[in-house]
């Protein structure tokens, strides 16, 4: 090769690794085919002809997706619930907030989410807009302060409830009704078998069930490392026996997390563990699902938004409560997600997306979204409502449990604080380290992982 | 031209890419890259849970790589005598390598599942012990290591087969008409002389379980530290912490060690050719 040509080559070359750097950094994207808006968000809001709203794929966003169409009809644009497998639905989100343009306008995410979204310009603030077009006073204080508040306490909203949930407990009814068992329970511990009020009636429970000569096991519990089961699964108890994740203003761990009421729980918690079917220390949300169902398991600890599904499978046989207290302590786990604008989505979209959700979060919406199948709400007077409370066997131990929820930090760094609480604990769990030990390795560990990403 | 412009869209440009992003604190999300000099390299250093996924992959690929090759060697050696139905065996021996590894492994997930999955309802249908393949810590390595055994296995088996079928009859009619054992024939001459085809093999094998991923993932989880492998810590720094650059760092350092592994291999190999040269000449 000559020297021109070889020159003529190399600028092919950089040419093409040019071309290359541009397309990775200047992503366009066809997204909205039914929107007259452009990427460039000049139009007027009044262009909007659709909405893309992006869940995870379960029986709540099919109920979204009815609504959606409602809404749809009303206001002549198309909504679309793009669902997508729990197990990918965070990668592809944080992807697409890659890209100039998102291809949603809303994305339904979860609550440890909003740091994240924040901080790093993803979420439209909506703290002005949320006040003039949703009656806040409406929502329970602790759905608005979880689902949509960033930092917690600020009175700052990057979202606003959409799916409302909490950890709550399903129980073999028919088992706990079948005579024998009442009266063989009856002579051993020398009280009624009944629903439990505290974990410590739980655990009688659990070791009266526990008999793996009959394949019959006391509890399925959350306690899977893929993301935050065994977290969600542990942080009731965490908080019912004394501990704490830390101070979320002050980001100070140590002291809380390793606290005695914590060791204590975590001690109390494995015992718990114990008493459930062979793999029990790893049962993801799903997987806990199944001993429950497949007949081993007197008692499930899960998401209410899994409960409509095994009423509609187990009928009669099946039976909720809210979580048991420890002292006056009662603490559940928080779950849901709240709908959250992408500052991503052209003004047009956005427009369109704050009318949706004050569409969503008027109060007939709402009585319509509690009749889908996991559409539980945030509406405090629904929540009280006797109609509510009446309308399924789950709703009264749902609405009893709002009242008591817990969340886990959200700040930006919180997948790898999930991560170590999920290692840690998981060893606690698993023989490997003794709970004072695993907690208080963790409490160093997450505020190594603060200090070194908060406040960004 | 054509075949450069490939070469550097594909392999090239991502590579220099990744070892800008590297030096870089890159998020997931967007927003701009700002250079940060060497604090991801100082971060993957540092870290001790990066010790853990190092042993575990060094382990499985030690372990895998092994089993597959004495194993395929075997099958190769066995498949090597004219046998009945040997092309119909060899087409079902080749099925597991043929088809999608994340497919299979979801498929693995399903039949290891301690509590509904079809290998411990057959074991207790004959009254045995039901484990836990997928949670308990002592069975999580070996559930990955035996499905991948299953699915590489034929790999090894086919190229060992192709070394064996290259070496020349007429050396086992010269060692046969010399009455050389079978044991002096394997050692003198079966094995040296497929050496450089299984060491290829090996090679090829161990540059990619050393990128296990796609079973763990379908298997156990990314996030479970006892089957944690390294390509499975980066998709945990990328897409879970979101931190592209320290992901980018964590790869970086991988490819040295990939290509350290595969010079040592290339050059065993390379003598190997030349000392079977220099005893053919």
């Amino acid at each position: 090769m000559s020297g021109t040509k070889a020159a003529q080559g190399c600028g092919r070359v950089a040419a093409v690794c040019l071309a290359l750097a541009s397309a990775l950094g200047c992503k366009s994207d066809p997204a909205h085919p039914g929107s007259s808006t452009t990427g460039s968000g000049t139009s007027a809001p009044s262009a909007a002809t659709s909405l893309t709203i992006w869940w995870a794929q379960w029986a709540p966003a099919d109920g979204l997706q009815q609504l959606g169409d409602e809404f749809g009809r009303r206001e002549n644009v198309s909504v679309s619930v793009h669902q997508i497998p729990w197990s990918s639905f965070q990668d592809q989100v944080f992807q697409e907030f890659g890209k100039q343009r998102t291809s949603f306008d809303i994305v339904v995410g979860d609550s440890q989410w909003l740091g994240r979204g924040a901080t790093n310009g993803l979420y439209v603030e909506l703290t002005d807009w949320l006040a003039t077009a949703v009656d806040l006073k409406s929502l329970h204080p602790l759905a608005l302060r979880y689902l949509a508040e960033y930092p917690t306490g600020s009175g700052k909203y990057y979202a606003a409830p959409a799916e409302t949930d909490a950890m709550g407990w399903a129980y073999r009814k028919d088992w706990f009704d079948d005579a024998t068992e009442k009266s063989a329970f009856q002579a051993k511990y020398g009280k009624p078998l009944a629903v439990p009020e505290t974990w410590s009636d739980l655990k009688t429970l659990a070791e009266f069930f526990t008999r793996p000569d009959q394949k019959r096991y006391g509890v399925a519990l959350v306690t899977g490392r893929g993301y935050d089961d065994v977290v969600m699964g542990f942080e009731q108890v965490l908080y019912a026996f004394g501990g704490s994740w830390g101070d979320f203003k002050s980001m100070k761990v140590k002291g809380s997390l390793d606290s005695p009421g914590a060791v204590e729980g975590l001690e109390f918690f494995s015992g718990l563990v114990a008493q459930s079917p062979p793999g029990g220390s790893k049962l993801g949300y799903g997987e806990a699902l199944e001993p429950f169902v497949n007949d081993s398991t007197a008692m499930l600890m899960n998401y209410f938004a899994f409960f409509p599904d095994l009423a509609k499978k187990m009928g009669d046989k099946v039976g909720f409560f809210a979580m048991p207290k420890h002292g006056e302590r009662r603490v559940a786990s928080l779950g849901g997600q709240g709908f959250s604008i992408s500052t991503k989505a052209p003004p047009a979209q956005q427009e369109l997306a704050k009318k949706f959700i004050a569409w969503f979060h008027q109060k007939a919406t709402q009585e319509e979204w509690v009749k889908k199948p996991g559409g539980f709400t945030a509406n405090a007077e629904i929540l009280r409502s006797e109609a509510f409370r009446s309308a399924s066997a789950y709703n009264p131990a749902f609405a009893q449990s709002m009242d008591v929820v817990q969340d886990f930090w959200n700040v930006p760094a919180y997948n790898e604080l999930l991560a170590a609480a999920a290692q840690r604990i998981g060893e606690a769990l698993d023989g490997k380290k003794a709970p004072k030990q695993a907690l208080t390795v963790l409490a160093e560990e997450h505020e190594k992982i603060l200090s070194q990403s908060v406040p960004q | 031209m054509p075949a450069l412009v490939v070469l550097l869209a594909m392999n090239v440009f991502p590579l220099v890419f990744n070892i800008y992003l590297s030096f870089t604190n890159a998020d997931l999300s967007g927003g701009a890259a700002r250079a940060i000099g060497t604090h991801n390299y100082a971060v993957v250093f540092s870290d001790a849970r990066y010790a853990d996924p190092i042993t575990t992959t060094a382990l499985f690929v030690l372990l895998s790589v092994s089993i597959e090759l004495v194993l395929g060697y075997v099958l190769a050696l066995a498949l090597r005598a004219h046998i009945p139905g040997k092309s119909a065996l060899l087409t079902v021996l080749l099925i597991p390598m043929m088809l999608c590894p994340v497919v299979l492994s979801l498929f693995w997930n399903l039949i290891l599942n301690g509590h509904y999955g079809i290998l411990n309802q057959l074991l207790g249908a004959f009254g045995l012990p039901q484990p836990q393949w997928l949670t308990d810590d002592r069975l999580e390595f070996v559930s990955i290591l035996l499905v991948d055994v299953w699915m590489w296995t034929p790999f090894m088996m086919l190229v060992s087969l192709a070394g064996l079928n290259a070496i020349p009859r007429y050396i086992y009619e010269a060692a046969e008409i010399d009455r050389a054992s079978r044991w002096m024939v394997f050692r003198t001459i079966t094995l040296p002389m497929s050496a450089p085809l299984i060491g290829l093999a090996v090679l090829l094998r161990a540059t990619d379980a050393l990128k296990q991923f796609d079973l763990v993932l379908a298997i156990t989880g990314t996030n479970d530290e006892t089957t944690q492998t390294l390509s499975a810590r980066i998709y945990q720094v990328v897409f879970r912490n979101y931190k592209v650059g320290l992901g980018s760092a964590y790869g970086v350092v991988i490819l040295v060690a990939v290509i350290a592994v595969a010079t040592i291999f290339v050059r065993y190999i390379d003598g190997l050719n030349r000392r079977q040269g220099k005893a053919q000449a």
